[in-house]
């Protein structure tokens, strides 16, 4: 069984948010809900200043505090590594959500449950099967396009990088190339003092 | 570079607030807390009208609260399914053995031991309400998500608000002759709950400044920032000092005794919804760390 996770190289990322859009897209999110972000931050000072883009997503941790705090049982983590949200079992407590440090939870709320992408009833024409995908009043997050993963494709905010500044695999393969990365590259996680053991890495070129 | 600073919703590195737990859940806390302390405190000399009172604020306001808060209500009974890992879990079941066994031991005071097993249901019955009185600062201290809720003094914080609720309603039940004391010289325990408050108070916002920078933030906030005036004027004036001084110039008259109450639910409530309201969540990144430049 594999063990999905994901690098993100901060050197390729040109911040072009073509992730945000095809994450958007795929999941059929509302308005104000977003499953991967990429933050943007200028650092240095004049004349020695440049932008820095940090995509962000739901990292999948081992030890994921979101899984703990939920008192439903409705979050769980998939044999391969992937955090879920069951929707039949979330009560919308947000107690998950409080605990994840990466504030990488959103409350689904009427009448945001179903209006879509575009604010319409239609699905994007290329993944008809989000349609009614989310309930609302509970929480939900990054999934890895688990359904995408399932079928053998990367997630969809990897398929789309222009740059390859997303790289999706399997951690327990050592040839894997995020294995590869993480070791070579000295892969770090967001927030270690967390101790939340993320499926995600940064790594800088 | 200044650092990073409070983001709100952008696609900018920052602090960003809660925005999941807000009033209807801070409410929740409130009345949780404050029935069950108004219960423990009427346990010292048991008066089952002020046992049934303490008994129905919990029961009712509390699960009144976190139903308006609750995204799916008709599943809520579903939050009892995991208190092998969730305090959320443990905690509804705290009060539902606390209602339950709260009610039997009113019943055995009411009846004066009609009610089978009293002693059995006054120990169950404490031990609930010690959880219900505790179980949400333990389930904001286990989040490390939010910096100044990741404290060991927040289950401190929990029980001392608890019997603080509990004796202001006590000071002013006993006040107007609704029921006895639950021993001579009740005020005393008015002016130590307000001490004690403010002492808490201050480990808190030490324990927050000599934290991480999330906690200092959030510290921050309350001395000098937008809550400042609410946390200044109600949970430590009104909260804290005007008990002490009301008390300490009229322990034994009614006016006395309402105002201090009046201070001390007032400075609970604030704090109840400050402490949500000044939750950060951290930077994902800090610069001159992980893969960012120096």
């Amino acid at each position: 069984m594999a063990r999905w996770g994901m690098v993100f190289s901060l050197a390729r990322c040109i911040g072009c948010n073509a992730c945000v859009v095809a994450c958007k897209t795929e999941n059929r999110l509302p308005d104000d809900i977003y499953f991967t972000r990429t933050f943007v931050e200028e650092v240095g000072t004049f004349p020695e200043v440049r932008r820095v883009y940090i995509p962000t997503l739901c990292n999948h941790c081992e030890d994921a505090p979101c899984e703990k705090a939920c008192p439903s049982g409705a979050t769980y983590t998939r044999d391969d590594g992937i955090v879920m949200v069951d929707q039949d079992r979330c009560i919308g407590c947000s107690a998950c959500a409080v605990a994840c440090p990466y504030d990488a939870r959103s409350m689904i709320e009427e009448p945001n449950d179903n209006r879509g992408l575009f604010g319409g009833a239609e699905a994007p024409p290329a993944e008809p099967d989000a349609v009614d995908r989310w309930r609302a009043g509970t929480v939900v997050k990054c999934d890895f396009c688990s359904r995408r993963v399932d079928r053998g494709l990367s997630p969809a905010c990897v398929a789309v990088c222009p740059t390859e500044a997303r790289i999706f695999g399997d951690l327990d393969d050592p040839e894997s190339a995020p294995s590869r990365l993480v070791r070579t590259r000295n892969g770090a996680p967001p927030l270690p003092e967390k101790n939340t053991k993320p499926k995600v890495f940064y790594i800088d070129y | 570079m200044t650092g990073p600073a409070m983001v709100g919703d952008s696609f900018r590195l920052g602090y960003r607030f809660q925005r999941h737990w807000d009033i209807a859940m801070a409410s929740a806390f409130f009345f949780g807390e404050l029935g069950a302390g108004l219960f423990v405190v009427a346990m010292i000399s048991p008066s089952w009208p002020v046992l049934v009172l303490g008994l129905l604020i919990t029961g009712i306001g509390k699960p009144w609260f976190h139903l308006t808060h609750m995204g799916v209500p008709r599943k809520s009974w579903r939050a009892i399914l995991r208190p092998d890992r969730s305090w959320t879990s443990r905690g509804l079941l705290g009060i539902v053995v606390f209602t339950g066994a709260g009610v039997l031991y009113a019943g055995a005071v009411a009846t004066k031991g009609l009610v089978p097993l009293g002693e059995v249901w006054r120990v169950v019955a404490f031990l609930a309400a010690l959880v219900v009185m505790t179980y949400q600062g333990f389930a904001m201290s286990h989040s490390t998500a939010i910096a100044i809720w990741s404290t060991a003094l927040m289950p401190v914080a929990s029980l001392l608000y608890a019997l603080a609720g509990g004796t202001a309603l006590m000071l002013v039940i006993d006040g107007l002759g609704l029921a006895p004391p639950p021993f001579p010289n009740f005020a005393v325990m008015g002016l130590g709950v307000a001490g004690a408050l403010l002492v808490l108070q201050a480990s808190l916002l030490h324990a927050a400044y000599n934290g991480t920078p999330g906690a200092k933030l959030s510290a921050s906030l309350l001395l000098r920032g937008r809550y400042a005036p609410a946390y200044l004027g109600l949970v430590l004036g009104a909260g804290t000092v005007l008990p002490l001084v009301a008390l300490g110039i009229d322990a034994d008259g009614l006016a006395g005794r309402l105002v201090a109450a009046v201070g001390l639910l007032g400075g609970f409530y604030a704090f109840r919804v400050l402490i949500f309201k000044v939750g950060v969540y951290e930077p994902v990144m800090r610069f001159g760390g992980i893969g960012t430049p120096r």
